[in-house]
Parts: structure tokens; sequence; C-alpha cells
């Protein structure tokens, strides 16, 4: 049996930052090259940087939301681009702000065809949520980690909550242990 | 106004005797039963009577059927949690006619007029009890449409007082609350509505109904099991005009295709409607896809995508 752990693949990672001070995002689009500005459509500037792959959402309060990177690693290095930009810009930015990870979602595969409805009632039907007339998946709320899993047929899952990368890998090794102990993952 | 029969009464007393687990002082046995008849507690093991002359808690007079039963009985309707003072205040009927079934006079017409306005008028007392009275009536309403029976109304109005009683309905829309309260209790009863079959009776649309129902089902800790497709089997049948071999085929294919793990995640109306269409297909009684489809309220794709699985399951290909 392999490892369903070698699967698990980051698929995003969200992050927040700030430089601590206010800015005029009209000014801004206009001197940042590639950006994104529609104040009717969202309040934020849509910043996209190519290597690595990610967008940042430059806000009026100075605060910044880094999405779509694949690790922590990607986020530190496309904040600091966006950092870099700013500078260019004349806009004073701290040396070093400090970067929390907010959210990462993790994809990963045990293998096999899970029965979802068996699932459902052997976990307890409290920390559980299958409405398979309203979607597909499973949600199984963890409180240790504290991370959501969506469960599927196919034996696919994805969790999301999670704060460190290794939130997942315990997340992956709890259920595994859990539906095997409750004789599901044949 | 159903009474319960003597026949019932006794069983329901036999079953609370055991309930409180009464012990025969002889063999120790906890098989007592109370004869009503003979006014005895008897142990049903040994035959030893613990004891006689037991107080016949019925009522004293009989009757053989609905009129005498209506004119002997001393008391009124049984209380409802579908009525939001539980039935128990006067209604005034519309029917402007006294006891002898005459119509009233103009004046003593025009009084109970007035006197029926101002009954409708103070049966609530504040804006909270009307509102619960427009929630139970919508509850009733859609019940009606749906062609779902009393005791389901009753549960779904328990339902939807709770939620109301833990302040669940604050920042949702009565309506909301109402008919997720409707849909949980059909699913509770064993006789599931799909949230499309609701959502078509309903002021509100799906979406919000299906969020509102994950909301109380999870406050309210109803624990409701994934719905069975099995369920809705019978219903699509008779909708279809379909025999009884269509039906037993129908839940033999999805009690097959289940146990194969096809029906993780998959929608049961869908399912259900696939194993129709492929049951009526197996006793020559086809109907079309479309005419499924109509029934179940899925599309044409589910059920031919459905079917082909369930069809390969079956090892019919």
């Amino acid at each position: 049996m392999s490892d369903p752990k070698d699967t698990i693949n980051i698929e995003n990672v969200v992050a927040s930052t700030g430089i601590g001070q206010e800015l005029d995002l009209q000014s801004v689009a206009m001197d940042l090259e590639g950006a994104d500005y529609d104040p009717e459509q969202f309040p934020g500037l849509v910043y996209r940087t190519q290597n690595p792959k990610s967008a940042a959402l430059i806000f009026r309060s100075g605060k910044i939301v880094c999405t779509g990177a694949k690790s922590t690693d990607d986020v530190h290095e496309s904040l600091g681009i966006v950092f870099d930009k700013l500078r260019e810009l004349q806009i004073p930015v701290d040396d070093d702000p400090e970067i929390t990870v907010q959210n990462i979602v993790t994809s990963a595969d045990l293998g096999r065809n899970l029965n979802l409805n068996a699932i459902a009632i052997g976990l307890g039907l409290e920390n559980i949520e299958y409405e398979p007339e309203q979607f597909p998946g499973l949600v199984y709320r963890l409180d240790e980690p504290k991370v959501v899993a969506l469960l599927f047929g196919s034996g696919k899952l994805v969790i999301t909550g999670g704060k460190q990368p290794v939130d997942a890998e315990h997340a992956v090794d709890k259920i595994v242990s859990r539906l095997s102990e409750l004789g599901l993952l044949d | 106004m159903e009474r319960p029969s003597r026949q019932r009464q006794r069983e329901q007393q036999a079953e609370q005797t055991s309930d409180e687990t009464l012990q025969c002082p002889e063999c120790s046995s906890t098989d007592v039963i109370t004869d009503a008849d003979q006014g005895e507690l008897v142990c049903d093991d040994c035959g030893l009577v613990i004891d006689e002359r037991s107080i016949d808690r019925g009522p004293e007079w009989r009757a053989f059927n609905h009129s005498e039963r209506q004119s002997k009985s001393r008391v009124g309707a049984p209380i409802t949690e579908t009525m939001h003072d539980r039935g128990l205040t006067t209604t005034i009927d519309w029917k402007d006619k006294d006891a002898y079934g005459r119509s009233l006079s103009s004046e003593k017409r025009s009084q109970m007029h007035r006197l029926r306005k101002w009954q409708e008028r103070i049966r609530t007392k504040d804006a909270g009890e009307r509102n619960l009275q427009f929630a139970l009536s919508e509850i009733d309403r859609m019940a009606s449409a749906l062609g779902v029976p009393r005791s389901v109304r009753e549960v779904a109005s328990v339902i939807y007082r709770r939620a109301l009683n833990e302040d669940l309905i604050r920042g949702r829309s009565i309506e909301g609350v109402a008919t997720s309260a409707l849909y949980a209790a059909c699913r509770q009863e064993g006789i599931p509505r799909s949230l499309d079959e609701v959502a078509e009776v309903s002021r509100v649309p799906q979406k919000e109904i299906g969020r509102t129902y994950r909301y109380i089902s999870q406050e309210l800790g109803l624990e409701l099991k994934p719905v069975d497709p099995k369920q809705f089997v019978p219903r699509f049948a008779s909708a279809l005009e379909l025999s009884e071999e269509v039906q037993a085929k129908a839940t033999e294919i999805i009690d097959v295709s289940a146990e194969q793990g096809l029906l993780s995640g998959k929608s049961p109306t869908g399912f259900a409607a696939a194993a129709i269409y492929a049951a009526s297909l197996l006793c020559n009684e086809k109907k079309t896809q479309r005419e499924v489809a109509d029934v179940a309220q899925v599309t044409e794709v589910t059920i031919r995508n459905r079917y082909q699985e369930q069809i390969e399951a079956m090892g019919f290909r």
C-alpha cells in the first residue's frame, strides 16, 4: 500500500502582509506595469507576478494579500518582487514586512474509491456534512489539526484551512487511520 | 378527530408498564402485562397476578362510530404544534350558521363578523407570535402543495420552533427556515422530497434552502442520514404509473450498484431515476428518459450517465 502522504500536493497558499501606510491605488495603477485596477469590480489592485506565478491584491489601506502561490517560499519570493516594485515607485516599504500565511490548500489521493455514505455514518454525523444533493463531496471538519477536508468518491481529497504544510500531512494521517479503524479503506 | 382505539390504548399501557421495568416478585421476569379487561397486572411468564382492580384511565363511555364518539367525547381537538397557539384558542368559523345549521339573522351576522374579526386579531399577542403564525402557515401551505402527511407537518413545526428557541432565525428569512424545517422533517420521517421539489413550492431560492438547512441541522444536531435513493422509488414509480415489478427491480438495481460504491457523491434523485428507467426497460414497461427525468426533476443526461454505470454494475453488458 503506497502512502497517501506521497500524493500530497500544495495547490494554493494565501498569505497576508502590509506596508504600513495608505496607498493611492489610482496612481499606483498608472505607474505599475501590468496592474489591474477596477474599483467597480473589486476594491483592490491586482498585480500578477509570473515567476513564481501568483497574484497580489493590494488594498488602499496598504495591506497586501498574496494568493495563487504553490508554496510558502513562492509566497515570500513573489511578495519580495511586489515590495521591490513598490520601492521603485518611491513608496517606502519596510525592509522585511511580516508575512503571515493564512491558508494552505492541499490535494491528496487515497488511491481507492470511497463509500461516502458509510463514511458519513461511521465518522459520526455531527462532525461531517454530506449532502449529495447539494455537493458531491463529504465535508469533514477536524479539530486537530484544525482543517477542513473534502473527501470525494474517487478517493481524492482536498484539505483546506491549514496554516502550515505539515497540517495537511497530519490531517491525511488522521483521516487514513480513522477510516482504516472503521474498516472503510479496502 | 381520531381517538386511539381501545386496543391501541391497551397496547400503549402494556408498553408503559414494560418501560418502567416492573419485575415479577415471583420469577423476577420483566414481562409484566396490564390486562385492562380484568383490571389486573399479570406476569406473562409465571401468571402471577401482581395487582388487581387497577384504575382504568380510559373513557367511561363507549362509542362504536365516528358520530357517537363526537357526541360522547367531552374534550376538544388534540393540541398540535402546527398552530402558533397549539390550537388552544377559539376559532370562529366563517359559516354564518347557528348550532342547528340555520342561517343567522342579518343583525347577528354582523355581530359575528365583528367578533370574528376581533378574535382573529387578539389570537396573536405580539409580533413574535404573528411571525410564528406566518411561518407555520407557510409550512402548512408547502406541505399541502407537496402532499406531505400531517405527522410530517407536526415534525416540521417542532423543528421550526426549536430553531426559533435557539435563536437560529435571526439573520435568516422566516420563509427560508420554514422551508428547510419542512425539508428536514420529510427526511427525518423517511419520505424525502428533493430540494428541487421543495424549492418549487417555496418562496425562497433552492440555494438559500440548502444553506439554511445545513445550518439548522448542524446547530440543532438533527444528524440526518444521507438520503437513500430507494425512498424515492415508490413515489416516482407511481407518478409514472409503473408496476410493483418495476419498483422491486429498481430497488434491486439501487442495492446492487450502491453496494459497489457507485452512489458515492451522486445525487439520490438522479440515482433513483436512472434505476427506475433501467428497471422499466428490463420489465418491458419502457418509459422514455424524458418522462422519468420530468418526474424526478433531473436532466436526461444525468439519467443516461447513471444508467450506464448501473447497467455495467449489474453485469448486463
